[in-house]
């Protein structure tokens, strides 16, 4: 076994990137199709708000406030997009910066707290405790459940709202089962790799994917084989080096992102060139 | 030309009297309209005057304030949306996401709910043989973003075709294609009725298309202005009045083969924005 892996931190750190890369790389897929990564993104900060809340009410360990308060704003969310005539990405910003400020201000009355903004910011290996690691099994369970048995009305939900009501899909109970298992995986994310980078994790395999797929199939094998690769090369690496783990997943997910713009500008190129001219 | 139809026409379509209201504006106020089986009949009318509310009141996608829609004798639910092929005008497809067309496609067929990870060799040359029809075969593998307008159009009525609809409904289809590419399209859609007798309703502000292609035109702006034959409803004083100027209604007679037609009659207290003339 090697060195690292005695430690039972590291032994937690490694499970759950185990367990949150793949999911969040294949849920990451259709959220870069539906346009959502500001979601993600949103949903991220408001976690900031379940932290300090958590803390506030007695929780040493603020995962289930933390999955409790990125719900609620979630569903906060669509029901203002269904009841307003607001746009999508105003509602977000109003809920993204109102959450910050509300978490920012409720760690204020918490001194003792104030320290580990950045371990929640930025994300700290430290702070995965079993309990987050068997509730991301659940969840990727039930996501793994979800979207292999809804697959097609989920693809055809990326492609046409309105086709898909057409074709017989329950748009708006799927739209909503989405979301939240959505708000779920980046709310357990936001323990590894930090609320300011926890949507590198969903946007940037399925983004690296897209480069050397062909086809729906091979993006989502390819984005959940990525994102287990990117976290759990991320953890294993920023061990050596010390390096925080949030950044170091990100980084790696970056680079696996640069080989796959190189490789489809590649592709496309050939595939422009011009055919050999036949020699006489 | 007979006016009273030698045998009754069965409806695929009937709009009764609906009203629909979003926001302060009243955007349906009162529309009638009838939809024989086996017509390609459109639906015409400027900017806002409620085409695409009506569409989304044919397909379930918003509510009636007032009024009833029939698709086959029966309300609007999933059942009869069954028989629906909705062509819409576009797809959101963002480049981002690597749908192929045979992927898209698959999503048609029930047998395909899990088949990402199989092979039905049946399935694929059942989705050949529909894109072979609208001479879209290569477009197989290429991935659904990448298409142009008029291949997307293709692709999106093979979907329809795929789900065996007995009426297909087309909003604004050849918005972003070319002109030849709209002509070839429209030829194509007229085959398609000519071949499997399917009932067409075609909402758009192409009056050229409706000129050749369309049985009977209902001109919309908040009621039905007028319907009839394209070559007695869009003449170019009509078109004229139709947008702009407004004028007093005209009351069509009953016309053969669409038992159903309605004078045009302005809702109490309203009046009629456009109406159209004989020549």
């Amino acid at each position: 076994m090697p060195d690292f892996l005695s430690e039972p931190y590291m032994q937690r750190a490694l499970l759950a990137a185990i367990i949150l890369g793949p999911m969040c790389g294949l849920l990451g897929v259709f959220v870069t199709a539906r346009r959502m990564a500001f979601f993600s993104e949103t949903i991220a900060h408001s976690a900031l708000t379940g932290v300090a809340l958590g803390f506030l009410v007695g929780f040493d360990e603020p995962t289930l406030p933390v999955l409790l308060v990125c719900c609620v704003l979630a569903v906060a969310m669509l029901w203002l997009k269904e009841h307003s005539a607001l746009l999508t990405d105003t509602i977000m910003a109003v809920l993204l910066s109102s959450s910050v400020a509300t978490g920012v201000l409720l760690l204020k009355f918490q001194p003792n707290r104030w320290a580990d903004l950045d371990k929640y910011l930025f994300g700290d290996i430290l702070s995965v405790s079993w309990d987050d690691v068997r509730i991301a099994a659940v969840v990727a369970l039930v996501v793994v459940i979800v979207v292999f048995r809804y697959l097609n009305p989920l693809t055809l939900l990326a492609t046409n709202e309105d086709l898909a009501h057409v074709s017989g899909v329950r748009v708006r109970p799927l739209n909503y089962a989405f979301v939240l298992l959505v708000t779920l995986t980046v709310a357990l994310g936001v323990r590894l790799v930090g609320i300011v980078l926890v949507t590198s994790l969903v946007v940037i395999p399925a983004a690296t994917a897209r480069g050397f797929a062909t086809n729906l199939r091979q993006h989502l094998v390819l984005g959940t084989l990525l994102g287990l690769v990117g976290a759990s090369g991320g953890v294993v690496l920023g061990y050596p080096l010390d390096f925080p783990t949030g950044p170091t997943i990100t980084l790696t997910l970056a680079a696996l992102f640069v080989v796959s713009l190189v490789y489809s500008r590649a592709r496309r190129r050939r595939a422009s060139s011009p055919l050999p001219v036949p020699q006489p | 030309m007979t006016l009273e139809p030698a045998t009754p026409v069965e409806n695929a379509l009937e709009v009764e009297d609906v009203h629909v209201q979003l926001g302060d504006t009243r955007v349906l106020r009162g529309v009638n309209l009838q939809v024989p089986r086996g017509r390609i009949v459109a639906v015409i009318g400027p900017n806002g005057c409620g085409k695409t509310t009506l569409l989304r009141c044919l397909l379930g996608l918003q509510k009636v304030d007032r009024g009833e829609i029939r698709l086959f004798g029966k309300p609007i639910g999933p059942e009869v949306l069954a028989r629906v092929g909705y062509v819409p005008q576009r797809l959101q497809v963002d480049p981002s996401f690597s749908l192929s067309v045979r992927e898209f496609l698959a999503l048609r067929r029930r047998e395909t709910r899990f088949w990402f990870w199989q092979t039905h060799r049946a399935t694929d040359a059942h989705l050949r043989e529909t894109l072979a029809e609208l001479d879209a075969v290569h477009l197989l593998d290429r991935p659904l973003a990448g298409l142009s307008g008029g291949q997307l159009q293709r692709v999106l009525i093979a979907y329809s075709l795929l789900g065996r609809p007995e009426i297909l409904v087309l909003d604004e289809p050849t918005a972003g294609v070319d002109t030849p590419g709209e002509h070839s399209f429209y030829e194509l859609i007229a085959s398609i009725h000519r071949r499997l007798g399917l009932t067409v309703v075609l909402v758009s502000h192409d009056l050229g298309m409706v000129f050749r292609h369309a049985a009977w035109v209902y001109a919309l702006n908040g009621v039905v202005c007028c319907e009839g034959p394209p070559e007695e409803v869009l003449d170019a004083e009509s078109l004229k009045a139709a947008y702009g100027i407004h004028v007093a209604p005209y009351h069509h007679h009953h016309h053969a083969g669409h038992p159903h037609a309605h004078p045009v009659v302005a809702p109490p207290g309203q009046s009629v924005p456009i109406a159209f003339r004989k020549r």
